[in-house]
């Protein structure tokens, strides 16, 4: 071995050691904060743990409860319907109304960095700050969201202090018996959830409106050359050339909203009230964890929340084929 | 190049091992302020409760030699996962005050010790004896004391003297007087939108009405929930009354508009220096608005605007079943004194010091300073005290109440938590659907808290829970 390899192998195992030394902040983290704590919930869900004394190994009794739980429509079950209603709602219309917004806001007119600033602007404000704001926004007495509606000729709705939800049976059947002279009471607070989270639109907005700039003109000229009308450019262009992006936001809004807690903390003063029905997955996590100081059944409720979410999310990569058109170099 | 590597290599290593021993050893050393060794409360009070707590300390470091009490405040809700991860850190507080139902889960889990580990078991016996009723049941678990109550919360009905007197009305002393002066105010057969209530029933106060009722809501002999029972069944009956007669939306919109009065104002209190009236002529509130209704009247004669006479009386009993006199729900604040903590003796010397068992008149001077109720007896009756009960006549119903062996707080069991939340909101489904069947409604609530204790019992011993 000539004297020249030899020091190309010491200076490569020098620059390896470097670039762990670099790395190693990252490493320790994700073994101690991300790793450990995720093999070690796994652990403690098959477990009765109180966080002080030692955990004591009770097989699937977690998972066994959540499954009764499930069927009863109680705790974990109650709070996986609260979950599913407000994170299909409020992510169907995130993604309904981000595109359209971007779409308005990407036209060429005056005043256009005004409008773009308005739509973006809710979203820097603290969550804390924007649910305290909401609660006078949507009080039922003295709020503007009712003030609002009464143009519509829509009577006033507890927002806040209902359990009821507007796309449930009893909500349709309530709208039906208002279109026949009765009184209208549809709206709940999970409604005053989603309609809270659809103010934060913004930050999808950014990003459609980043994708639609980077649609190639020519493709509307081409649709124009072939007759298309704004709807059919629009639906035939746009949508087809934004849907990875619709994609990407589709994911994330899936899982920010599972993980939506500060809101509704605030909203519901810690308590998931009223009558259960801002008791979402984490707000559940929450009050198992530390007011109830079940970490093990804490710790099974957020495995199956995982599964649900990785199969959920698997099953949009697996439709995503059939929608989302990739733009190729060829 | 490589010298200087080495050189701020070391350098580097010297600061971290020299900060790690100057912290090693203020861990190990609790002395400090000439000697004296320190003791770590802490609390959650802001505000002007925070310059009482931190007077007491104040008083209680001059009277030493031997211990310092340093206060800490802990603002927020999440006091009992950050004192969990001292205590499982190895590292908790000497004292911690707390107003959560939380004494059983804690005592239960090890997170505190009961009082005989660290005081004479003599005086814990004595201090038993010496301190009221409604705080002996919220400083107990298992018939052991785990905690120390050192102030009581206690709820009354407020109500506008001048309002009822207009009206011909009495302060109510029954069910049936109560409803009256509702009806009266405002009418039952009227659902439409109203400005203002003679009295409407609050879904989260079912465990005061339950109590005064003549229930209970746990039977400690046979260790069961008894939820569904006639009295509690009759005390949601009346409460859910009010949501079929006014229209339960009616009610939910109206209790919202409280919680967006500028800066929380007492609903009781008239909005306008032209009214009488506030959005309640009477309602049920603890012994902290005393506070409020002294200012409010204050201002009110400053700038000499006609003020409404205010008043207080215990909750108005059934005239059927069997209830009980001068009776509701009691919380309050307690201490507790965490395992493993430092210096529990000296925790438990400023304990007795805050409550006055050492000295009454020190606990009198706090309890006027805050406008809390003692525990006490003794205190209550320090000339002090009575003083401040000259000056703020109405707070004498309070003192009156928390001395009645009617008061009870929410069950000294594990899942306390579980069975406050499971009961409020079995409260609100009965108001919010007015055809909803109470009876299920309770049994429900019921079978819910018993299978959450039972599971909290038989994990222990080992056994099989029935989902």
């Amino acid at each position: 071995m000539s004297q020249s390899t030899t020091n190309l192998k010491q200076s490569e195992r020098g620059d390896r050691f470097s670039g762990l030394i670099f790395c190693s902040p990252w490493i320790v983290g994700f073994v101690f904060l991300f790793a450990w704590p995720f093999a070690a919930s796994f652990y403690w869900s098959l477990c009765r743990f109180d966080l002080i004394n030692p955990p004591e190994f009770v097989g699937l009794e977690n998972y066994r409860r959540l499954t009764s739980e499930l069927q009863s429509q109680k705790g974990f079950g109650l709070a996986l319907t609260n979950t599913l209603y407000y994170s299909l709602i409020s992510v169907s219309l995130s993604v309904i109304t981000g595109v359209l917004l971007a779409t308005l806001l990407s036209a060429k007119v005056k005043g256009q960095a005004i409008y773009r600033t308005l739509v973006f602007l809710p979203s820097v404000i603290p969550i804390v700050a924007a649910s305290v704001l909401w609660i006078w926004l949507l009080d039922p007495e003295s709020g503007m969201i009712n003030y609002l509606l009464s143009w519509l000729g829509i009577p006033s709705q507890n927002w806040l202090n209902q359990s009821r939800s507007a796309l449930s049976p009893a909500g349709f059947t309530e709208f039906s018996q208002w279109l026949q002279g009765g009184t209208l009471n549809l709206f709940g607070s999970k409604d005053a959830l989603i309609l809270m989270t659809m103010w934060g639109v913004g930050n999808f907005v950014v990003i459609y409106l980043a994708a639609i700039s980077d649609i190639p003109g020519q493709l509307y000229e081409a649709a124009e050359i072939d007759g298309a009308n704004v709807i059919k450019k629009f639906y035939h262009v746009t949508l087809p050339m934004l849907s990875p992006v619709i994609f990407f936001n589709l994911i994330m809004g899936l899982i920010r909203s599972v993980q939506t807690f500060a809101s509704v903390y605030v909203l519901s003063e810690g308590t998931g009230e009223p009558g259960g029905s801002l008791m979402l997955i984490s707000m559940q996590l929450f009050l198992s964890a530390f007011a109830d100081f079940e970490m093990g059944y804490t710790s099974a409720m957020a495995w199956v929340l995982f599964v649900l979410l990785l199969a959920a999310t698997t099953l949009l990569f697996r439709t995503s084929k059939h929608w989302v058109h990739y733009r190729t170099s060829s | 190049m490589k010298k200087n590597k080495i050189l701020i290599g070391i350098l580097f290593s010297f600061l971290v091992v020299a900060a790690f021993l100057k912290n090693w050893k203020h861990e190990q050393d609790p002395k400090n302020s000439s000697g004296r060794s320190e003791v770590i409360f802490w609390h959650f009070w802001g505000g002007e409760d925070r310059d009482v707590v931190d007077d007491v300390a104040r008083r209680f470091n001059a009277s030493q030699t031997k211990y310092f009490v340093r206060p800490v405040a802990m603002p927020g809700n999440n006091l009992q996962a950050k004192l969990f991860l001292a205590v499982a850190g190895g590292d908790p507080p000497d004292i911690v005050n707390q107003d959560d139902p939380i004494l059983a889960d804690w005592g239960q889990r090890g997170v505190i010790q009961p009082l005989v580990d660290i005081a004479p078991a003599a005086e814990v016996t004595e201090i038993e004896r010496w301190i009221l009723d409604s705080a002996r049941r919220l400083s107990t678990y298992q018939d052991k004391m785990y905690g120390l109550c050192n102030g009581l919360d206690i709820r009354a009905l407020y109500y506008n003297k001048t309002v009822l007197e207009q009206h011909r009305l009495q302060p109510p002393r029954t069910i049936s007087d109560l409803d009256e002066i509702a009806n009266t105010l405002a009418p039952f057969q009227s659902t439409e939108k109203k400005q203002s209530y003679g009295y409407i029933p609050d879904s989260r106060r079912l465990w005061a009405w339950g109590y005064a009722f003549g229930g209970d809501f746990y039977d400690a002999s046979s260790q069961r929930v008894v939820v569904d029972s006639p009295p509690i069944r009759g005390a949601l009956q009346w409460m859910a009354s009010y949501a079929r007669r006014y229209g339960s939306d009616n009610l939910a919109a109206f209790r919202q508009g409280d919680q967006s009065l500028p800066g929380k104002t007492f609903p009781l209190l008239p909005l306008d220096d032209q009214e009488m009236s506030g959005r309640y002529s009477v309602i049920m509130d603890g012994q902290w608005r005393v506070r409020n209704l002294a200012a409010f009247t204050r201002n009110r004669q400053a700038r000499g605007v006609a003020t409404p006479e205010f008043g207080v009386c215990p909750l108005p009993i059934p005239e059927t079943g069997s209830p009980r006199q001068n009776a509701g729900w009691v919380n309050g604040n307690f201490f507790v004194f965490p395992k493993g903590a430092k210096n529990s003796e000296g925790a438990w010397e400023f304990a007795k010091f805050w409550i006055g068992f050492t000295d009454p008149s020190q606990a009198a001077k706090t309890c006027s300073q805050g406008g809390w109720i003692p525990v006490s007896q003794t205190v209550t009756q320090d000339p002090q005290f009575q003083t401040y009960l000259d000056e703020n006549p109405l707070f004498r119903t309070f003192i009156e109440l928390s001395e009645s062996p009617n008061q009870f707080p929410i069950p000294s069991v594990p899942g306390a938590a579980f069975f406050r939340r499971t009961i409020e909101r079995a409260a609100f489904q009965a108001f919010d659907d007015p055809k909803a069947n109470i009876d299920k409604i309770l049994k429900d609530a019921e079978q819910q808290i018993q299978t959450h204790l039972n599971r909290n019992d038989n994990l222990r011993d080992g056994g099989r829970v029935d989902p």
